[in-house]
């Protein structure tokens, strides 16, 4: 009898994940369930489509579903999956109903966290997620009644959030309760730089406060933080964090803050699998698990789970904490845990603007961030994991040509290389 | 057949003829700070001597750049292997950037990715590409994969960085 197979939320690692199937010949069943008809479709291009940089279909990189099954044949059932059985393997929607698999793939991304505060429901305050928080925002911005906005949260999302206003001439704040911008990947000191420039661009930057309640007095908004300060605005977005979507996992599940998994995507159940930002990976540096919430991981995640689904053997060691984040003509790039220690060395290309820390411990470099440096941004990368995993080479003839080219200082290569 | 365009660096003496007819073929405005695709460099050795290179993408067979598109602009040409791109779409994140091992990918004035395609029309109609055409050493050479396999170029670059990388 032929195999039958459930994937359970169809985003980048669920397509990943089925095209790697049929690629790999699997050929049983496949039913894909999907609770949005924004589906395959890509969370980080929302911004650009309010912006108007890509229309709608270019939200959906792969394609409208019906070409993706034509391409690589599933079935799609367009209902919400409320429990993933691990033990019997089954997939229970919320109607009640059960269907029992051979395996099962849980890729249903995460949502967007939003703090139990007072005033959080409150008109024109949004979140960045989904089609439907872009049409939303889309449609409040068209008002053309939206003078001024907040951003809460000064981590990458947000920033995306602060750009597309700054463009529409929107007076913008952006706050965090941490004391600089990117707390959970920046080095203080990049921060610092990256944070002088939004303010010669006229961002206002309150940091160090936690935010309390968001007032709303007739349609007039205001974000009211800890220690009484209180900013007034017509629109205010919540970039807090995320939180994977792990709430269908049975208890059998090994669940952190997401869903356990080793290296070929296999959860601590038989035949149950997770790919994508649901799911904590391995994580190369620590040897941990842990969620590394970014497309290029969610399809790797993906395409793993999708081999071994079919039956090849296939591992996906694990990646590091890493992110290009491109804004308002600059590029901030962060590479490894910001927390881990080493001796640190800055270096500056004054003639290109670049600025480069690295933190290195024994040779190997522990922590990296990059202003304006993105042309070598993948040398460094592919450099850096490959120390991590014990290689001591030093720097290929390519990378130091690249690196040569892109206008990175000597220095920063001799340290590399020791 | 896959197509491979490799470069022996014991030929090449960065005289730069490749980087001046990509940047001819693929019309690149040089003085709005585009680069061309293939970048041309010497390097300083240990024993002071020097090694000359020509840089451009090694159309990886495991492509990273692919995947960690967010805008699905970059694939496979079925023919030749090349990496090639349609950047409709393209938001001009950088991701690319982040996930090549070797820098390939450039950008254009208006910020979206451009990159080197192998010169796939002109491979597909049967013409080598520019840059290759126009090396006076015979250090950039345009070979099938079976070739690339069996012919022995004296140093081959890219036989270096797979090494490399695996
Ligand atoms: C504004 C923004 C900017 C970003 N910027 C970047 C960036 O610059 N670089 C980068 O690499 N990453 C970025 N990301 C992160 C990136 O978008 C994600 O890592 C990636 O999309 C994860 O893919 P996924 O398939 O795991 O999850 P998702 O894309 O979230 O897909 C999960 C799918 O499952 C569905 N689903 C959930 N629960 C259920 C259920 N119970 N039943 C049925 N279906 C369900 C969801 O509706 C969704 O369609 C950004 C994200 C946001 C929101
Ligand atoms: S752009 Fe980089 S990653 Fe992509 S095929 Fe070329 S060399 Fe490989
Ligand atoms: S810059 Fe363009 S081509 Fe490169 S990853 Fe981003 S969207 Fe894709
Ligand atoms: S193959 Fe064509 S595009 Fe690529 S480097 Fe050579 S001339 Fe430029």
């Amino acid at each position: 009898m032929k195999k039958k197979t459930a994937v359970v939320g169809f985003g980048c690692a669920g397509y990943h994940a089925v095209k790697a199937m049929r690629e790999h010949g699997y050929d049983g069943e496949i039913d894909v369930y999907t609770d949005s008809d924004w589906a395959p479709g890509n969370p980080m291009l929302t911004t650009y489509y309010i912006y108007g940089k890509i229309r709608k279909e270019g939200t959906m990189p792969f394609g409208a579903m019906e070409e993706i099954q034509k391409q690589f044949g599933f079935c799609v059932r367009r209902e919400a999956v409320s429990r993933v059985l691990s033990e019997e393997k089954a997939v229970q929607t919320s109607d009640g109903r059960k269907e029992i698999y051979d395996q099962i793939l849980i890729s249903t991304g995460a949502r967007a966290f939003v703090p139990p505060i007072p005033g959080a429901d409150s008109e024109n305050v949004f979140v960045m997620r989904t089609m439907d928080d872009a049409e939303q925002v889309k449609a409040a911005l068209s008002t053309g009644k939206i003078k001024s906005a907040v951003v809460v949260g000064a981590s990458m999302v947000g920033i995306k959030l602060v750009e597309l206003f700054h463009a529409n001439g929107i007076e913008c704040t952006l706050a965090d309760m941490a004391p600089y911008i990117f707390p959970v990947s920046a080095v203080p000191q990049i921060a610092a730089d990256i944070e002088a420039r939004l303010k010669e661009k006229g961002i206002r930057l309150v940091f160090s406060k936690a935010l309390q309640a968001i007032e709303n007095e007739n349609g007039k908004l205001k974000v009211v933080f800890a220690d009484g300060e209180a900013v007034p605005c017509d629109l205010v977005m919540m970039c807090i964090g995320t939180r994977a979507n792990t709430q269908i996992a049975d208890e059998k599940l090994a669940v952190n803050r997401g869903i356990v998994v080793d290296t070929s995507m296999r959860t601590n159940m038989p035949g149950i699998y997770s790919a994508g930002d649901c799911c904590e990976g391995n994580n190369i540096q620590t040897g941990q698990t842990q969620i590394i919430g970014i497309w290029d991981n969610a399809a790797r995640q993906g395409e793993t789970a999708g081999a071994n689904m079919a039956g090849i053997k296939t591992v996906y060691p694990g990646n590091m904490l890493h992110n290009i984040t491109h804004f308002m003509g600059m590029d901030f790039i962060g590479y490894g845990d910001v927390r881990s220690e080493g001796k640190e060395y800055t270096y500056e290309n004054p003639e290109f603007g670049q600025k480069f820390v690295v933190r290195e411990k024994d040779g190997v470099p522990v922590c990296m961030n990059f202003l304006d440096s993105y042309g070598a941004s993948g040398v460094f990368k592919a450099y850096m994991i490959k120390r991590l995993e014990g290689s001591r080479e030093p720097l290929s003839p390519v990378a130091r040509v690249r690196m040569i080219r892109e206008g990175v200082p000597e220095k920063v290569m001799d340290l590399l290389n020791d | 057949m896959g197509k491979v365009i490799d470069l022996d660096i014991h030929k090449c003496s960065a005289c730069g003829a490749c980087a001046v007819a990509c940047m001819d073929q693929n019309d690149l405005d040089v003085t709005a700070g585009v680069s061309p695709f293939r970048v041309v460099c010497d390097l300083e050795e240990k024993n002071g001597g020097f090694e000359y290179y020509s840089i451009a993408c090694f159309h990886c067979e495991d492509a990273p750049c692919i995947t960690a598109c967010p805008c699905n602009c970059l694939s496979k040409d079925e023919e030749t292997g090349f990496t090639i791109y349609d950047n409709t779409n393209c938001i001009g994140c950088h991701s690319c950037a982040m996930a090549c091992p070797f820098g390939a990918p450039s950008y254009a004035a208006d910020g979206k990715m451009i990159k080197c395609d192998g010169c796939v029309e002109r491979v597909k109609c049967g013409l080598e590409p520019a840059c290759v055409r126009n090396c006076p050493t015979g250090a950039l050479t345009l070979l099938d994969e079976e070739e690339f396999k069996e012919v022995k170029v004296t140093r081959s670059l890219k036989k270096i960085m797979d090494m490399a990388n695996e």
